[in-house]
C-alpha cells in the first residue's frame, strides 16, 4: 500500500478523534473568541502582520484547548451519553476509543495548544485559556453538573471567556469591554440551555443530572427562562450605554432581543416542546447575529 | 503594619498552580470517586495526624519557620526559597527560622490544605446525596459538612495569624482548639457513618449527663493544656504533685490570664513573671484533677453497660496514659516525643467521648 493513501480503518480512526472535540461546539467558541479578537482593535491595526500573527495562533490555540476541554467532557460523561438517545453514538460509549487513548489525546492536543499560546501569543492568554479548560472540564463537568440545577449558570462563565481570550490574545490584556461580551454570553447561557433542558427533560432525569426542570419542574424553570432573557436584554444595552458601539448594534440588539423576549415569554405562558425546540434553535442564531451586528458596527460606525 | 500582616498573601503564580494543581485533582477524586463512609473515616485519620503535626511544629518552635503565609518567601517549598531561609539564619543563628524548621511548617501546610479539601469534599457528597432517594447507606446531614467547611477555613486564617501575629498566645490556643474541634466534629460524622448505637435506652438516661459533662470538662482541660503551651509554661514548675516544694506556690492569675498579650510579655510589654507562668501550669494541674475524676466516672459507669463496655475501657486506660505522660512531661523536662502524644492523647479521649456522646443518643431500638 502507498503511503499517500490512508487505510479505511486510520482515516475512520481518525473521524472518530475528530468526533471526541465536539467540532461543532468548537466552532461555535472559535467563532466567539475570533469576534472578540477584532473588536479589540481599530480598523487601521486590522493592517498590520503582528495582529494576525496573534489572531492565527491564538485562533489555533484556542481551538485545540478546547477540543481538548470536549475530549475531557466525553471521557468522564460516557456513562451519562450512553443513557442519553442523543450521546449513545459518541465513540467513547460505542466502545471504538479507549479511555486512556482519550485521557492521551486530550492531554497532547491541549498541552500543544497551551504551549502554542504561551509561545506564539502570550503567557496571559495562555493562563486565561488554562483558567476556562479547568472550569469547563473540571469545575463544571466533574463537580457542579452532576451537584446542583444552578450548574450551568455558574458553568457559563467558561462557555462566555472565547471572547475575553481573543482579546486578551491581539492587546496582551482584558478590558471592561471584553468584560460586557463576557457578561452577554454569561446571562444569554441559561434561557439556551434551560430551554434544551425543557423538552430533553425525561433524558436528564434518567442520566440523573439534577438539571432545572428535573428539581424544580417545568413551571418554575420557564419563568426563569423568561427572567434570564430579561437579564440578557438588559445586559446586551450596555456596550451601547458605555459607547462602545452604536447605532447599527442598539438597533439589532434591541430587534434580536424582543424575539428572543416574545419567545421567552410564549415559553412561560403556552409551553410546547416544539416551542422550546425552536427557543433553543433561535438561541443560537440569536448570539451568532448579537456578535455579528457587534462586528459591523465596530467597523461602520455612523 | 498590623493590617498588613493580617492581610498578606504570599505565593508566586506558578507555585500557586504547582500547589492548587494536586488539590483540585485530589478534591475531584475525593468529591466523586470515594465513598462518602470511607472518605469521612479517613478525613478523620488525616486530621488526627494534622493536630500531632501541629502540636510537633509548635514544640519545636518551628512556628515561624516560614514567615509569610501561605508560601514559604512566597515560593511553594523551603528547597525553593533555601537561599532566603540561609540569608536569615546567618542573620539570626537562634532564630526562628532555619530549613528544618521551615520544612516542619510546610508540612503542616500542607497536610492542612489536603484536609481542607478532603472537607470540601465531604460537604459535596452531602450536598449530592440530598438529592438523591437512595435510603441504602447511612447519609449525612448537611449542616455538619458545612459547618465543617466554615470551620475549616477559619482553622486556615487561625493557622496564617499564628504566622502573621508572630505567635499571640491566644491566637496558638484558638488554633489548637480549632483544630481540636474539627477532629470532634469528624469523630461525630465517622460514628454516624458507622452507625454506632447503644443499649436500651433505659439504661443510657443514667450515664448521659456524664457523658455530657465529661466532654465540657475535657473541653476546658484541652483549653488550659493548650494555654500552657503556647505561653511556655510546660516547665514553670519541674516537680510533682507540689510546684516548687510547695502545693500552692506563688502565682499571679491576672497576668497569666490576661488574654490579649504578645508571647512572653504582660499586657503592658514587661517580660511575664514566673508567677504568672505558676498560675498557667498549676491551673491546668487542677483541671487535670477534675478532667480525671469526671471523665473517670463516665468511663467507670459505661464499663457497667454490656454495649459501652468497650467505650469505659478506652476511657480508662487513655486517661491513666494521659496523666502518666503529662507527670513524664514536668519530671523529665518536656521530652519530645513524650510532649507530642499528650497532645495526641488529649485528641484521642476527645474522639473517644464525642462518639460515646453519639452512641448515648442512638438507642438500639433504631437500629436496622
Amino acid at each position: 500500500m502507498s503511503v499517500s493513501v490512508q487505510s479505511p480503518a486510520l482515516s475512520s480512526r481518525l473521524q472518530q478523534f475528530l468526533q471526541l472535540t465536539k467540532p461543532r461546539v468548537i466552532s461555535l467558541i472559535v467563532f466567539t473568541a475570533v469576534i472578540g479578537m477584532f473588536l479589540a482593535e481599530p480598523a487601521e491595526r486590522l493592517l498590520t502582520a503582528g495582529f494576525w500573527w496573534a489572531a492565527i495562533f491564538a485562533t489555533l490555540g484556542i481551538a485545540l484547548v478546547a477540543g481538548s476541554a470536549a475530549a475531557v467532557n466525553c471521557l468522564v460523561e460516557q456513562k451519562i451519553d450512553a443513557v442519553m438517545a442523543r450521546t449513545r453514538a459518541r465513540p467513547l460509549p460505542m466502545g471504538t476509543i479507549s479511555s486512556p487513548e482519550t485521557l492521551l489525546f486530550a492531554g497532547v492536543v491541549g498541552g500543544v495548544g497551551l504551549t502554542i499560546l504561551h509561545v506564539l501569543v502570550n503567557p496571559l492568554t495562555m493562563w486565561l485559556t488554562l483558567a476556562t479548560f479547568v472550569g469547563y472540564a473540571v469545575i463544571y463537568t466533574l463537580l457542579l453538573k452532576p451537584l446542583t440545577p444552578q450548574n450551568i449558570v455558574i458553568g457559563g462563565a467558561s462557555g462566555a471567556m472565547p471572547p475575553v481570550l481573543g482579546w486578551a490574545a491581539v492587546t496582551g490584556g482584558v478590558s471592561s469591554d471584553a468584560l460586557l461580551l463576557f457578561l452577554i454570553i454569561f446571562a444569554w447561557t441559561p434561557p439556551h440551555f434551560w430551554a434544551l433542558a425543557l423538552y430533553r427533560k425525561n433524558e436528564y432525569a434518567k442520566a440523573g443530572i439534577p438539571m432545572l426542570p428535573v428539581t424544580h419542574g417545568d413551571r418554575f424553570t420557564r419563568l426563569h427562562v423568561l427572567l434570564y432573557t430579561v437579564i440578557l436584554v438588559a445586559a446586551t444595552m450596555l456596550p451601547f450605554a458605555t459607547r462602545m458601539s452604536g447605532m447599527i448594534y442598539l438597533i439589532s440588539a434591541v430587534a434580536l432581543g424582543s424575539l428572543f423576549l416574545i419567545y421567552a415569554v410564549r415559553i412561560c405562558v403556552d409551553y410546547s416542546d416544539a416551542l422550546a425546540r425552536q427557543t433553543f434553535r433561535y438561541s443560537i442564531l440569536y448570539l451568532s447575529l448579537l456578535f455579528a451586528a457587534l462586528l459591523v458596527d465596530h467597523y461602520a460606525r455612523f | 503594619m498590623q493590617a498588613s500582616a493580617i492581610w498578606q498573601f504570599s505565593l508566586d503564580s506558578l507555585h500557586a498552580l504547582a500547589w492548587g494543581g494536586p488539590l483540585l485533582i485530589a478534591l475531584v477524586v475525593c468529591a466523586r470517586f470515594v465513598p462518602l463512609r470511607t472518605l469521612v473515616i479517613s478525613t478523620t485519620v488525616v486530621t488526627f495526624a494534622l493536630v500531632m503535626l501541629g502540636a510537633y511544629v509548635r514544640l519545636t518552635n518551628a512556628g515561624l519557620g516560614c514567615p509569610d503565609w501561605p508560601g514559604c518567601y512566597g515560593k511553594l517549598s523551603p528547597g525553593l526559597a533555601a537561599e532566603q531561609i540561609e540569608a536569615a539564619e546567618a542573620e539570626a543563628p537562634a532564630g526562628p527560622v532555619s530549613l528544618p524548621k521551615a520544612w516542619k511548617e510546610m508540612l503542616h501546610r500542607y497536610l492542612a490544605s489536603l484536609v481542607g479539601v478532603m472537607i470540601l469534599a465531604i460537604a459535596y457528597q452531602a450536598l449530592r446525596g440530598r438529592r438523591r432517594d437512595d435510603y441504602s447507606e447511612p447519609r449525612a446531614s448537611v449542616g455538619l459538612p458545612l459547618a465543617l467547611v466554615l470551620l475549616v477555613v477559619l482553622q486556615g486564617l487561625f493557622g496564617k495569624w499564628t504566622v502573621t501575629l508572630l505567635l499571640k498566645p491566644v491566637i496558638v490556643t484558638l488554633h489548637l482548639l480549632g483544630g481540636m474541634a474539627l477532629f470532634a466534629m469528624l469523630a461525630w460524622l465517622s460514628a454516624r457513618m458507622l452507625e454506632l448505637s447503644a443499649g436500651p435506652p433505659s439504661v443510657l438516661r443514667g450515664i448521659r449527663p456524664w457523658a455530657s459533662f465529661a466532654l465540657v470538662a475535657l473541653g476546658f482541660q484541652i483549653a488550659l493544656g493548650g494555654w500552657v503551651s503556647t505561653n511556655y509554661a510546660a516547665l514553670a514548675c519541674t516537680d510533682f504533685p507540689v510546684c516548687h516544694g510547695r502545693w500552692v506556690p506563688s502565682m499571679d492569675f491576672d497576668q497569666g490570664f490576661h488574654f490579649l498579650r504578645e508571647l512572653g510579655m504582660t499586657a503592658g510589654g514587661e517580660p511575664l513573671s514566673n508567677e504568672a507562668l505558676n498560675a498557667i501550669h498549676w491551673a491546668h494541674r487542677v483541671g487535670a484533677l477534675v478532667t480525671l475524676m469526671v471523665v473517670g466516672f463516665a468511663g467507670l459507669k459505661s464499663l457497667r453497660v454490656r454495649d459501652l463496655h468497650g467505650y469505659g475501657m478506652a476511657l480508662l486506660a487513655l486517661l491513666l496514659l494521659q496523666i502518666a505522660l503529662g507527670v513524664t512531661n514536668v519530671l523529665g523536662s518536656l521530652p519530645l516525643p513524650v510532649a507530642v502524644a499528650h497532645n495526641g492523647v488529649a485528641a484521642l479521649l476527645l474522639a473517644t467521648l464525642v462518639m460515646l456522646n453519639f452512641a448515648l443518643n442512638s438507642p438500639a431500638i433504631f437500629r436496622r
